[in-house]
């Protein structure tokens, strides 16, 4: 059987435990505290699932220092439970820190297919060392731990043979002891979680997304006039070990007793989605509240207690007010200034501060990590590809990465419609791509990361790359480009395939290319202020990546004026402006498609005429230079009116009108302005 | 159709006033037991929809008697049905298996929620 495919599932779900293991120690190294139960039971059971997945791999020496980390595991919860967690000490701690950082490495060495190499001899001889010396007859150990750990260290140097490691024998000959040791106390845990890896490896079908589980902490509070609330609590855990593994609770299980008052939260690593989740606590019945978070939201318990949750509708509601707030900001900053008074200029600034301060707050708010989204996506990308009999292999980072939650709201079916490209026309089937020499199962990463001030949302695939030479011909066919043109760069094809009605696709089929392409995409994406980028290489593989604001729902803009119309343009996009006479009087002829501003030739897009107006007196006296997607474009409009920050508005256009605008605002005097889409104008 | 239930408690009492409720509610009561015993031997031969089943009963307890039905038959939608103060043995008969529990004294709306429950489940 072919591993490779599961390579990077491996290293995924391998570094959340090793993650996982890190803020346990976290944990533990802040409150200074002895280990508890609990503790050591996340970090045997995160060790342990390493170990199991790693055996699955055939990635030994993953496996080996796992196996005896979760040795010294297994000796230290012993010991905690027999009261003496105190004696573990801070060599515990520092231990398990060097064990998962080295593990860290060779999981990377073994999925970078790097050569093998032993774990580190002297951690592997710490780690046998103070699991024996935790092991030890705890009779001897009342009577003076150093004397047990000295002889235990020198039983183990002494099969070692010797301190010097270059001498030390081969690794597996110190371990094979360790790895016979039955660890009898942990035989359930063992069962579950090799069978949990054994099916994930095995696959049932042509994906494996399904064995990803993410962990999610489930907040409960049930009705506290409720009879026997532990009970409930206990069903509550029933029901969530059904869907997934429960790793602790709070309070612990054995504290559920007749004092427990009736808040409940459960860290639960589950494959289901939060729905399903929630579905079932409510289930356990007199349930008041849940609530389910991915675990890296989580900011310890202070922090739930800490949150409200708001209506949705209020927070848009504060926002729309906190925009017009800061429009009437700019205003009063205006009048303040013409008026000359310079206490009421002070006093302008003030509040101005504030309310910038304000809308921080609030956009802040709104943020939410896109993970929100994109956890329905690999049950998704499951789905088609079963549906086009491809063999896929579904990645997501920076799940944590936050957006505004409207903006969250609207690149869902963009981002949809990018994976199911990927899968329906980037990726091969299995035999093309054994055929070509590439893994069989192809790779879909869909990725969110910050760069700068944007957030950038990526998907990528290792598909067959997008075919220029056939996009050329299809846009020479069309006449979108000139016969003489011979290869199309990354702008040239986004732009390319970001135009109205453009699609490659040879074959309708039912999840893509009805002619509704990536020209969907692209204008949602330019509606929420973003813009889009292709890199592709042929056989090699796409990657589209949609870079959005942090926040879509104030704007700079600069009010121009069009007929009796005011219009906003989008200042990000505009590089200058300059007056339409002093351009014809530079150059030699006065054209009016084209004008050449620093010998460089624009196309000339007369504003008036585009949105169908009929021009005045003063018509196109003003240029503006708008950039899109690297393409220079000029407008002609009749007058500036300044620049200011807009609110942008839902945009319910008609159909075939969404191409000129990308929304709608209301601007100081309550009067409404269009928001030209820049990328339309290209 | 509608739907069958088992009731098992060793006090005609309470047979009767859960009978009761479940009936008024629509279900068809198919069979009784007084023991432990007897549920697990009625549950096999009837093979009712929901078992309604007591903590504390003689010869063989409900939890036990739990356990041993759904060892024949892990779907058996079993409602626990105890007394204040029995919170350690309703806790054990849930992982034995029970999928709901209701405290006495009863009344009926919230048995009739938790047999909802149990269905739903």
């Amino acid at each position: 059987m072919d591993l490779s495919r599961y390579a990077e599932l491996f290293r995924t779900e391998a570094r959340e435990h090793l993650a996982a293991i890190d803020e346990a120690l976290l944990q533990l190294a802040e409150r200074d505290a002895t280990p508890t139960r609990d503790t050591v039971d996340a970090l045997f059971r995160a060790m342990h699932t390493i170990k199991g997945m790693a055996g699955a791999m055939g990635y030994a020496p993953v496996e080996q220092l796992a196996h005896a980390s979760e040795s010294l595991l297994a000796a230290a919860r012993d010991r905690v439970d027999h009261g003496l967690g105190a004696s573990l000490g801070t060599a515990f701690s520092t231990l398990c820190q060097d064990a998962a950082d080295a593990l860290a490495g060779h999981v990377d060495d073994a999925v970078d297919g790097r050569a093998p190499r032993a774990p580190e001899a002297a951690l592997l001889r710490r780690l046998v060392a103070h699991t024996a010396a935790w092991e030890a007859p705890r009779a001897v150990e009342a009577t003076g731990e150093s004397h047990v750990e000295s002889r235990v260290e020198s039983r183990v140097e002494s099969r070692a043979g010797s301190h010097d490691e270059a001498d030390a024998p081969p690794f597996g000959e110190r371990v094979d002891e360790l790895a016979t040791r039955p660890l009898p106390s942990f035989a359930e845990t063992a069962e579950f979680s090799i069978a949990d890896v054994a099916s994930a490896v095995r696959g049932t079908g042509s994906f494996d997304t399904d064995a990803v589980s993410h962990t999610r902490v489930v907040a409960v509070t049930f009705d506290p006039d409720a009879p026997l609330k532990a009970v409930r609590a206990q069903l509550v855990l029933t029901r969530l070990e059904a869907l997934g593994r429960v790793q602790s609770t709070e309070p612990p299980v054995q504290s559920l007793t007749d004092r427990f008052e009736g808040e409940l939260v459960v860290v639960v690593d589950s494959t289901e989605a939060d729905d399903a989740l929630e579905a079932a606590v409510r289930g356990a019945g007199d349930v008041r509240s849940v609530r389910v978070r991915s675990r890296r939201e989580r900011q310890g318990n202070r922090e739930s207690l800490r949150s409200v949750r708001i209506d949705l509708h209020r927070l848009d509601a504060l926002l729309d007010l906190v925009g017009e707030l800061v429009i009437s900001r700019d205003r009063l900053l205006q009048v303040a200034e013409q008026s000359g008074d310079r206490q009421v200029q002070a006093a302008a600034l003030d509040a101005s501060r504030l309310v910038s301060a304000l809308q921080d707050e609030i956009l802040q708010t709104r943020l939410v990590p896109v993970g929100h989204v994109f956890d329905r996506f690999p049950r998704l990308v499951r789905d088609v590809a079963r549906d086009l009999d491809k063999m896929i292999t579904f990645a997501m980072e920076g799940r944590d990465i936050a957006l505004d939650r409207s903006m969250l709201d609207a690149i869902g079916d963009p981002i949809v419609h990018l994976l199911r490209n990927a899968i329906d026309h980037g990726i091969e089937t299995a035999d093309e791509r054994e055929a070509v020499g590439k893994p069989r199962a192809g790779r879909l990463v869909l990725r969110a990361l910050r760069d700068r001030g944007s957030i950038v949302i990526a998907v990528e695939d290792d598909g067959r790359g997008i075919d220029r030479a056939r996009v050329l011909a299809r846009a020479q066919s069309e006449g979108r480009v000139p016969a003489e043109v011979r290869t199309l760069d990354d702008e040239a094809l986004i732009t390319l395939l970001a135009q109205p009605g453009f699609s490659t696709a040879a074959t309708v089929t039912a999840v893509s290319g009805r002619g509704v392409g990536i020209d969907v995409v692209a204008s949602r994406v330019r509606a929420l202020g973003g813009s889009m980028e292709v890199t592709t290489e042929p056989g090699r593989g796409t990657m589209f990546a949609l870079r959005l604001p942090v926040t879509l729902a104030i704007v700079r803009a600069l009010l121009v004026q069009v007929g009796d119309q005011t219009y906003a343009v989008p200042a990000a996009a505009i590089t200058e402006a300059v007056e339409l006479d002093d351009v014809w009087a530079a150059s030699e002829t006065r054209t009016t498609d084209t004008v050449t501003i620093r010998d460089e030739s624009l196309p000339l897009v007369r504003l008036c005429g585009h949105f169908g107006q009929v021009a005045g007196d003063d018509a196109g006296t003003q240029v503006i230079v708008v950039d899109v997607g690297g393409r220079r474009v000029a407008c002609a409009v009749d007058a500036l009116l300044g620049q200011q920050d807009i609110v942008v508005k839902p945009f319910d256009a008609v159909r075939g009108a969404a191409a000129l605008f990308s929304g709608a605002t209301i601007l100081g005097d309550g009067r409404p302005a269009l928001i030209v889409d820049v990328g339309a104008l290209a | 159709m509608s739907r069958t239930v088992l009731i098992c408690d060793d006090a005609i009492f309470m047979r009767t006033m859960v009978g009761d409720i479940l009936q008024q509610a629509g279900f068809d009561i198919v069979g009784e037991a007084e023991t432990g015993v007897q549920a697990v031997e009625k549950y096999k031969q009837l093979k009712p929809d929901l078992v309604t089943m007591d903590i504390v009963m003689p010869d063989m307890g409900g939890i036990d008697a739990v356990r041993e039905i759904t060892k024949g038959d892990p779907t058996a939608r079993i409602l626990m049905c105890s007394a204040m103060g029995q919170q350690a043995l309703v806790v054990e008969a849930i992982q034995a298996g029970a999928k709901d529990f209701v405290v006495k004294p009863f009344q009926p709306s919230r048995v009739l929620e938790a047999v909802q429950r149990v269905l739903a489940a």
